[in-house]
């Protein structure tokens, strides 16, 4: 598989502490990477910096070959990089279906004088109902964020990232606060997207999920990438053990 | 060279009064998170007090010793004290200072403590607009006298020689005592627990609780040092000046700002040199323009060193926001709800139906007082759009239709046609609100509010003030299509029923263009950034241009409303246009419910001199000063009770009561 992500030297510093230290990893088309750490190793950080939300990062990332440093937070997404928030972050004032439909449409400049006409122009034809199925929602695109539960204002979340058509989605913890149920559905609903032509980053702490889904896995531990390859491998890393599984098995 | 430095240690006076106005900023936001728009304000109230106080004449009859009392219902003032001297009076204002910061914070900003930022900021200015509307009425009614105070110095009026320069001596001690008070404050603050606990409260309320005070007592306590400050400095400044009044001094705030945003909120030794600084450099400012004769007689006199706080509060903003906020910063806030208009062709309809069935059959005080609703229902959508869709607080809405006015009408004086000169006018309204949206971008909150205050004020200095504007009279009548669209006549005539349907037909398109906007994918993507800048961001939204474009319509909509104007105007005054009518339509739309369409009806509706005035039987000055102060009252019970307005709290009661 081709490298879809290549992210080299990335580093983020806080003050006089370096959150993201020199991390170079990449995501393979297709596939499903996980990003493991103890809290504070930097994993939202990396994201964060990914997507173009830390303006002093530092390094180079490439999606698809073409290089993303100097955009701006959303003409990264609109270059195809999805992502969703540790606290999901839904636009309450919206349905679900509106949510979606703001990441969906591309506005051109004359947008505006069409919409002060023709209000219902503009969502015309816009599909966000393969979203919606992807993370068997079609039957919520009605409701407004606040009825939902938890478990489900995070498929919400991962939804609204998939409604752009990105190419790699970055997901910062989609199964915190689900239940077992919860995230077994989750699982099997991730593990569908790379056949819709959608990779995946996945960051999260269940890491019977992150086993079951991921094909590889990235280990970060105070900024750093101490751990990186297929899933077995670094399962069986004795480094990755001592920082981070060790306590847990 | 030498005169300039005289101004620059002349301007060491004003100077001081800003940094301890300034400092006051600082206290009241360490300790309740709040920026106190109404810090000049509750200055300028004390020293009505006290110079009420010492209003009597040595050689005549009267006693002096009228305390104002600044409440609606109460006598305008009670006497406690023959012939007060200046120390008794003194005291008592300080007291009173005091017992007014205990009552702002413990009524005002006590329970806002967790509420939106939006809810805080309309809150202080409806403090502002109560005590600057009932001062008014203090002052020019009923011979409260206030008007004819005679303003004495507290402070030695004699002059220090200095090579050349003559500079008051009063400037150096007030320099002195602004010093003494920052020094005094850092001290307490860096070694007393009550310091200690208001910068942890500041940091986080939890921090405070630690150090054994409790947040509540802190908030009491800054707030009252902070309200004595204010009094002080108002009362220094107004004794120096001979000039004490209602609005401008309440708009000291403005300067004050400027220092307490330079020196970042915090500290007090750079609060104190910022508001030094920025008194000096206006003083040299004032004689640089009157000296500077190359400069285009289009500025007013004395406006660049009103525009000059200003400038210095766009630059200290820009250079500190950022595009995004931060994850820290992110605070769930609770912001008003917007509900989805629905069928806008029936109400819009049948409303302009039958306001229009008003202006045919009513009388001439009738057809004004629609017209005027109607005016002021536009301006008021120019609020929803901007503060209520897309959730960036502007001050400068009223700013941007005086410009719109005043353009117009002298293009139209000058001899231009009708659709173009309004045209023009608007167009200049909206390239100016981009403008001001352009620091916008980088800023949100309180931030905002005071930028857009800023500018305000700036537009007002540099603009409304001008020779080129000033006083224009007789704007040709408009005729579209041969009709005579005038609204002008004489007797019974006058105000004619054409102009008011004319007026009728643009609210009416602009209310649907605006009802279709936000239903449409521009108006989703508004809300989506006033939920939520960074989920916008990365769900592909430009959020600088969605913005700008906010800016752009609701700058439109609000030069509409001055365009009609200055065709609605016998004589267009720059009196019009004050900051305060802003913050009064901001009141009203934010009472309605500023998020939907029915708000920005409603503030027309209820707007000064619009239907409701006529409804309660015409308004002469005083009533529409009551009005004034009573809904900067009710804006502060709105903004605690119930955030969302008034008409989304409505339309809860009705489905409940249909539920029940």
């Amino acid at each position: 598989m081709t490298a879809l992500l290549e992210v080299a030297g990335l580093r983020v510093i806080f003050g006089a502490l370096a959150a993201v230290d020199d991390v170079s990893f990449s995501v393979p088309n297709g596939g499903i990477m996980g990003l493991i750490g103890p809290n504070g190793a930097g994993k939202t950080t990396t994201i964060d910096a990914l997507c173009g939300f830390l303006p002093n990062a530092v390094g180079s990332i490439r999606l698809d070959g073409v290089a993303l440093d100097g955009l701006r937070a959303h003409q990264r997404a609109q270059a195809g990089l999805g992502r969703t928030f540790q606290a999901v972050e839904l636009f309450d004032d919206l349905s679900v279906r509106e949510n979606l439909l703001v990441a969906a449409i591309r506005p051109r400049w004359w947008s505006p004088f069409v919409d002060a006409v023709a209000p219902r122009r503009g969502t015309r034809g816009v599909n966000v109902d393969d979203a919606l199925g992807l993370m068997d929602l079609d039957d919520l695109a009605d409701a407004r964020p606040t009825e939902l539960s938890h478990g489900q204002r995070q498929l919400v979340g991962v939804a609204r990232a998939l409604a752009g058509r990105p190419r790699l989605v970055l997901l910062d913890e989609p199964a915190a606060g689900l239940d077992p149920a919860e995230t077994a559905l989750l699982g099997r609903l991730l593990a569908s997207l790379p056949a819709a032509g959608v990779s995946v980053l996945l960051v999260d702490h269940d890491m019977n999920l992150m086993l079951e889904v991921c094909n590889e896995i990235t280990v970060l531990d105070f900024g750093r990438v101490i751990a990186s390859g297929p899933t077995a491998a670094v399962r069986a890393d004795p480094a990755v053990i001592a920082a981070y599984l060790g306590g847990e098995s | 060279m030498s005169d300039y430095l005289q101004q620059a240690l002349t301007g060491l006076g004003s100077g001081a009064v800003i940094a301890v106005l300034a400092i006051g900023l600082v206290l009241t936001f360490r300790a309740s998170n709040v920026i106190n728009l109404a810090h000049g304000a509750m200055g300028m109230y004390t020293a009505y007090v006290y110079f009420g106080l010492r209003n009597f004449d040595l050689a005549g009859a009267d006693r002096g010793g009228d305390l104002v009392l600044p409440i609606i219902g109460l006598p305008t003032s009670v006497h406690i004290v023959d012939r007060p001297t200046v120390v008794t009076a003194l005291l008592i204002s300080l007291v009173v200072a005091t017992m007014l910061g205990l009552v702002v914070y413990g009524f005002v900003f006590r329970p806002l403590r967790a509420a939106p930022p939006l809810a805080r900021i309309v809150a202080s200015l409806g403090v502002f607009l109560y005590l600057q509307s009932v001062m008014q009425l203090r002052v020019t009614a009923d011979g409260g006298g206030a008007a004819a105070l005679q303003l004495t110095s507290l402070l030695p009026d004699g002059v220090v020689h200095l090579g050349n320069a003559t500079i008051p001596t009063a400037s150096f001690v007030l320099a002195g005592l602004a010093i003494a008070v920052a020094v005094g404050l850092a001290l307490v603050f860096r070694f007393t627990r009550f310091g200690l606990a208001t910068r942890a409260a500041a940091e986080h309320e939890k921090g405070a609780v630690l150090t054994g005070l409790s947040p509540d007592r802190l908030g009491y306590l800054n707030w009252a040092i902070a309200s004595v400050l204010a009094g002080l400095a108002v009362i220094a400044i107004a004794g120096m000046s001979s000039k004490l009044d209602p609005i401008d001094t309440s708009l000291l705030v403005v300067p004050a700002l400027a220092a307490a945003l330079l020196g970042g909120l915090n500290g007090f030794a750079a609060t104190t040199i910022a508001g030094l600084a920025i008194g000096m450099s206006q003083s040299v400012l004032s004689t640089f323009q009157a000296r500077a004769l190359w400069l285009p007689d289009f500025l007013p006199k004395g406006s660049l060193r009103e525009a000059l706080p200003v400038i210095l509060i766009l630059v200290a903003i820009t250079v500190r926001g950022s595009h995004l906020p931060t994850r820290e910063s992110i605070i769930e806030t609770r912001l008003p709800a917007s509900p989805t208009p629905h069928r806008v062709f029936l109400w819009a309809g049948i409303l302009t139906a039958a306001a229009a069935v008003g202006l045919l059959t009513l009388d001439a005080q009738w057809r004004l007082a629609i017209v005027v609703s109607t005016i002021a229902t536009l301006i008021a959508l120019s609020s929803v759009v901007l503060t209520g869709y897309v959730g960036q607080i502007s001050l400068a809405q009223y700013a941007f239709a005086g410009l719109a006015a005043f353009v117009t009408a002298r293009l139209a004086v000058d001899g231009l046609g009708f659709p173009w000169a309004p045209m023009l006018g608007v167009a200049v309204a909206v390239g100016v609100g981009i403008l001001v949206g352009i620091p916008a971008v980088r800023v949100r909150g309180m931030a905002l509010a005071i930028a857009t205050l800023g500018a305000a004020v700036a537009i007002e200095a540099l603009v409304f003030a001008s020779p080129t504007f000033f006083g224009i009279t007789g704007v040709p009548r408009p005729y579209l299509f041969g009709i005579d669209l005038g609204f002008l006549s004489t007797g019974a005539e006058n105000f004619r029923a054409a102009f008011g349907l004319f007026a009728l037909g643009v609210l009416a398109v602009s209310m649907i263009a605006v009802a279709n906007l936000r239903r449409s994918p521009t108006g989703l993507r508004w809300l989506a950034v006033r939920s939520n800048e960074r989920a916008a961001a990365a769900a592909g939204i430009d959020v600088s241009n969605t913005k700008l474009l906010a800016f752009a319509v609701s700058s439109l909509l609000s030069g509409l409303g001055g365009a009609l104007l200055a065709y609605e105007s016998p004589a267009l005054s720059p009196q019009q246009f004050l900051v305060i009518g802003a913050l009064a339509i901001l009141a009203l739309t934010y009472l309605g419910g500023i998020a939907t369409l029915s708000g920005a009806l409603l503030a027309g509706v209820l707007a000064s001199g619009g239907i409701v005035t006529r409804l309660q039987g015409g308004a002469t000055g005083d009533a529409s000063s009551y009005q004034f102060a009573i809904s900067g009252l009710v804006l502060v019970v709105v903004a605690i009770l119930y955030p969302d307005g008034i008409s989304i709290a409505l339309r809860r009661g009705v489905s409940r009561w249909r539920r029940a």
